[in-house]
């Protein structure tokens, strides 16, 4: 009998009825192997890992993250429901102190989905992630500032997008180079909002990275800035498609190298996102990610397969990510020297594509530069679906005038929307108008 | 005419039927030779043994060799490969590591290291150890390891078992607890089951002689020879298998509580079915891989000891002799029903005196701490119970579709058996809020539980249509199947071979097949479907035999 050093939660929901299509890597049988491996291993046995059932998140938990275009019910089905309640039964677990840390290892993800949802991205429709911290914020209070560690191999451009602009969750987000790999975002000079820099840290790492690079970002650049922000609560968006055998991505990270990443980081909850070497990889990295969770030995949880030298990465990527290393701590130590824009408000253009789904969106975006509190801000969007539509997000701690100049957005519609949709955080409130 | 044996701690409970009556009943106390405690309650039993056509036994034996460790030393030969470290599950010095590793899917990785096997066999040997277990990692997925390391050793061991027939489940460590006690209490079953055979001989009894399971089924004294393991708290399994059999109305989800004098055993039976474990029991506080039922004990029965601490009244866990109303000393709930008049049998002035001592440091009345002991008793079942009732409820399920649509367990009516059972039934109706009955023959519920139930198995059928090949580890089957084999004709081959393998498995006919648990995955591999991974758990169903049940 083995016993857990933690006490460690698991929310298992691998969604065996849902796909996006029959042949997509996003499939029924995605952590069908991953749930052998676990049972095989009788993780389920050690004291202390503890398996929870899944929850169901409703309509005005997505709500406090997204603005869904036209609505919830339109861009969502049940699996999202039970992925992001999944997301929030693991933190409610913690929060309640029933475990000391947990893991949703449910499907399908969600870092892909940006603040408004006009459809699917990245396999993704919403975030589960931000579903479950704006749950945790609303339910409890005393968690004031997040951090966000996304490991996945694809830059999480969705929750770096919901978390732009807050000043109190940190996004940091370790991934294969966006010039080689969808999707194409992730670079050091996204940096966070006017009034949230340093907020956003992109970590971009060069192909062929292995354990060694991964581990030396996590040391010299993750954990001392986690040391600065002091976070109330530590997330891993744990992707696993940064493995030496995933089928879309080109990096070289082990089982073992994942453990001993958690096992640094001590997240609080932990979240999977993508891994797609359903059979070589997430078997593997999920019971050592669960392992390192308990503070149970994982040393000897490795691919069958494994041959250290063949991925090894070589000195150049290494000097590469020392320098890179480097360039992101002192980019981090000099944020507060950034001064904001002159306001009273700054706007940004974009436009973003929903690859899954095939949709191009535009957005203009403009946002109020306040000294008294993070600032509201309206996101006028436009997608190929037809809608057209204005979100008007009134962040947590906003000031009267944030308030007073969201309501004047919201009763003035100044084009032709669709809907205009008020989103208020501390009061709690989603209004849509329909035109 | 069907006799059943229910071997308990402390009794040994008999009773036989015959068309559909229970005929005769007797109880005597279990001794410290099992035989002859079994030959004490056929003689009180005062039936003619000619016409006797199966018997049936409930022993402790092989839960109390387990938990005594009363067994010869036993070898393991494990391979193991890459993921948590084998030997934190090793339970003692004669539990050896070879080299070898198996995928999830079944693909070999590291080939058996097959001079390491000859010379731990030669150490083993050495040590005198003659029953050895076999167990690899993923061995359900592919069973070549098992069976080569078998094939090494077969002529130097007496006993040997192997980690893939004992369950198609997954779970190492368990199959490696489960396979280690099975070859430990091999010997045991069969010397055992010798001596009683000889015995009913001598009293001129030839009729098939069946074992209860933990799972409420019954299988062959052969197939109990092979896997002894699975006769493990076969206890419970009795009085839930006797709850059925007495439950007449079986479409009603049912609590049963079966009162003892030192605990109280809760379950459930749904559809006339008792739920089970979904992992394997635990004996000892060791996992095992063993299908039983899902049953929790509570520590409060009708001998329970009475007390005070700290000034609040507590009843049990433990047990300090029989109640005072039968010659005992402590007082106890079964004390608290003579005081009420509730229970005839008992002396109740002995009771008086022993209650009248808790009462005197309450500062209260006897009869009105004999309606709180009462009262706390069935508090603590009833707690337990619902805890009981949340946790069957809580288990995680891995479909959008059970999400949206749970069944959730919601019992409509309690059902009593065991000693107090007619004394509590007023107390557990109030406290429940639900019907409670109390059957006849509710203080032999075990031993005809015993009698009733039917042969069980269960096998798992794996089919990965994309290496061309079908499994069944339960019994060693591999075949070879097309690209194209869809889910229902592996489900009529998982039939066919549930039936043509009945003798091995244990089974008479009274069987009905059903299926337990069923999974099928297209294989997607870079964009294509390339094969089919199909799931399949079969089992025979439980339940009472006509017998008895067509009445």
């Amino acid at each position: 009998m083995i016993k857990a050093k933690n006490r460690t939660g698991l929310i298992f929901f691998p969604a065996y009825d849902w796909e996006i299509t029959p042949s997509h890597p996003e499939r029924k049988e995605r952590l069908l192997y991953t749930q052998d491996q676990v049972m095989e291993e009788g993780v389920l046995d050690i004291r202390g890992i503890r398996e929870f059932k899944a929850g169901l998140a409703s309509q005005e938990d997505i709500n406090r993250a997204h603005f869904c275009v036209p609505d919830v019910a339109s861009r969502i089905t049940p699996s999202h429901n039970v992925s992001a309640g999944g997301c929030i039964e693991a933190a409610r677990l913690v929060l309640e102190g029933v475990v000391d840390n947990a893991f949703a290892l449910v499907r399908p993800p969600g870092h892909h989905a940006m603040r408004v949802v006009h459809g699917a991205r990245g396999f993704c429709n919403i975030n589960i992630e931000a579903v479950m911290i704006e749950w945790i914020r609303r339910h409890y209070p005393r968690i004031k500032k997040i951090a966000i560690v996304d490991t996945d191999c694809h830059h999480g451009d969705g929750t770096q997008d919901v978390y732009w602009h807050d000043p109190n969750v940190l996004y940091i987000s370790i991934h294969q180079d966006g010039r080689t790999l969808y999707p194409g975002s992730g670079f050091p000079e996204e940096f966070g909002g006017p009034r949230a820099q340093g907020m956003t840290l992109n970590v971009p790492l060069p192909p062929k990275t292995s354990d060694a690079g991964m581990l030396y970002v996590m040391e010299h650049v993750i954990l001392p800035v986690l040391d600065e922000f002091k976070p109330d609560l530590v997330i891993n968006s744990a992707g696993q498609d940064n493995h030496y055998s995933d089928p879309i991505t080109n990096m070289s990270f082990t089982a073992g190298g994942y453990a001993r990443l958690n096992e640094m980081l001590r997240p609080d909850i932990c979240v999977l996102e993508g891994g797609y070497s359903i059979e070589a990889a997430l078997p593997y990295v999920n019971t050592g990610i669960i392992l390192a969770l308990a503070g149970v030995d994982y040393s000897y949880v490795r691919e069958p397969d494994l041959d250290p030298s063949r991925i090894k990465e070589d000195s150049r990527v290494m000097d590469y990510i020392k320098r890179l290393s480097e360039k992101l701590l002192q980019l981090w130590h000099d944020r507060s020297s950034m001064q904001p824009p002159d306001g009273p408000y700054m706007e940004r253009t974009r436009s973003i594509f929903y690859d899954t789904d095939g949709i191009s969106e535009t957005q203009k975006e403009v946002i109020r530069i306040c000294e008294d509190c993070p600032g509201v801000f309206r996101i006028n969007s436009h997608a190929s679906t037809g809608y057209h539509i204005l979100g008007i997000h009134v962040p947590w701690g906003a000031c009267d005038e944030c308030r007073d100049q969201a309501q004047n957005w919201f009763d003035y519609p100044d084009d032709y929307f669709y809907a205009v949709y008020l989103q208020d955080m501390d009061r709690d409130a989603y209004t849509v108008k329909v035109l | 005419m069907i006799l059943g044996i229910d071997i308990g701690g402390t009794h040994t409970d008999a009773v036989c039927i015959d068309d559909h009556k229970i005929i005769a009943t007797a109880k005597s106390a279990t001794g410290d030779d099992l035989v002859r405690s079994i030959l004490e309650v056929v003689h009180a039993l005062g039936i003619d043994y000619s016409g006797i056509s199966r018997i049936v036994l409930s022993t402790t034996l092989s839960t109390n060799a387990i938990i005594e460790k009363k067994y010869a030393p036993t070898g393991m030969i494990v391979s193991a490969g890459p993921g948590i470290d084998p030997r934190l599950y090793f339970l003692t010095d004669d539990f050896y590591l070879v080299e070898g590793a198996i995928d999830h899917r079944g693909r070999e990785y590291i080939p058996v290291n097959q001079e390491q096997v000859k010379q731990i066999a030669g150490e083993l040997k050495g040590k005198g150890i003659a029953g050895v277990g076999v167990v690899s990692k993923f061995s359900v997925r592919n069973s070549q390891h098992e069976t080569m390391i078998r094939s090494i050793i077969e002529e130097d061991f007496e006993n040997i078992s192997m980690g893939h027939t004992m369950s198609g489940s997954l779970n190492f460590h368990r199959r490696l607890n489960t396979t280690y006690f099975n070859t430990a209490v091999m010997p045991v079953q069969s010397r055992f089951v010798g001596s009683v055979r000889r015995a009913l001989r001598e009293l001129g009894i030839h009729a098939p002689m069946l074992f209860l399971k933990a799972d409420g089924g019954t299988y062959s004294s052969s197939a109990a020879d092979r896997l002894p393991v699975e006769t493990i708290l076969s206890g419970p399994a009795a009085s839930m298998m006797g709850a059925v059999a007495l439950c007449r109305d079986l479409n009603t989800t049912t609590l049963v509580l079966d009162v003892g004098g030192t605990t109280t055993d809760i379950g459930i039976l749904i559809d006339g079915v008792p739920i089970l474990e979904p992992r394997g029991v635990n004996i000892n506080g060791l996992e095992t891989l063993v299908r039983g039922l899902k049953v929790v004990s509570v520590g409060a029965g009708g001998d329970s000891y009475v007390q005070v601490k700290g000034g609040t009244l507590c009843v049990g866990p433990q047990r300090h002799g029989p109640p005072a109303a039968m010659g005992g000393s402590a007082p106890t709930p079964m004390d608290a029903f003579a005081i009420l008049g509730k229970f005839d049998s008992g002396d109740r002035d002995r009771a008086r005196s022993a209650v009248s001592g808790i009462a005197q440091t309450l500062g209260r009345e006897v009869d009105d701490v004999s309606r709180e002991i009462i009262s706390v008793m069935v508090d603590n079942i009833r707690t337990t119970a619902l805890d009981f009732i949340d946790e069957v409820n809580s288990n995680p399920v891995y479909t959008i579709y059970e999400m949206l649509h749970p069944e959730l367990v919601k019992p409509e009516q309690v059902m009593i058996i065991g000693g107090p059972a007619r004394q509590l039934q007023p107390y557990i109706e109030e406290a429940f809020q639900l019907k409670c009955i109390v059957p006849d023959h509710a203080m032999v519920a075990n031993a005809l539980g015993a009698a009733l139930a039917r042969t069980t198995a269960q096998i798992t059928m794996l089919a990965d249509t994309q290496q061309r090949r079908m499994i069944c580890p339960e019994l060693d089957i591999e075949e070879e199947v097309p690209l194209s084999l869809s889910f229902e004709e592996l489900k009529a081959r998982g039939t066919a071979i549930i039936k043509e393998n009945a003798a091995y498995l244990g089974l008479t006919d009274d069987v009905e097949i059903s299926i337990l648990e069923e999974q099928s995955f297209n294989m997607v591999r870079g964009f294509s479907t390339t094969g089919k991974n199909m799931r399949l758990k079969i089992q025979t169903r439980p339940g009472i035999i006509r017998e008895w049940s067509s009445r």
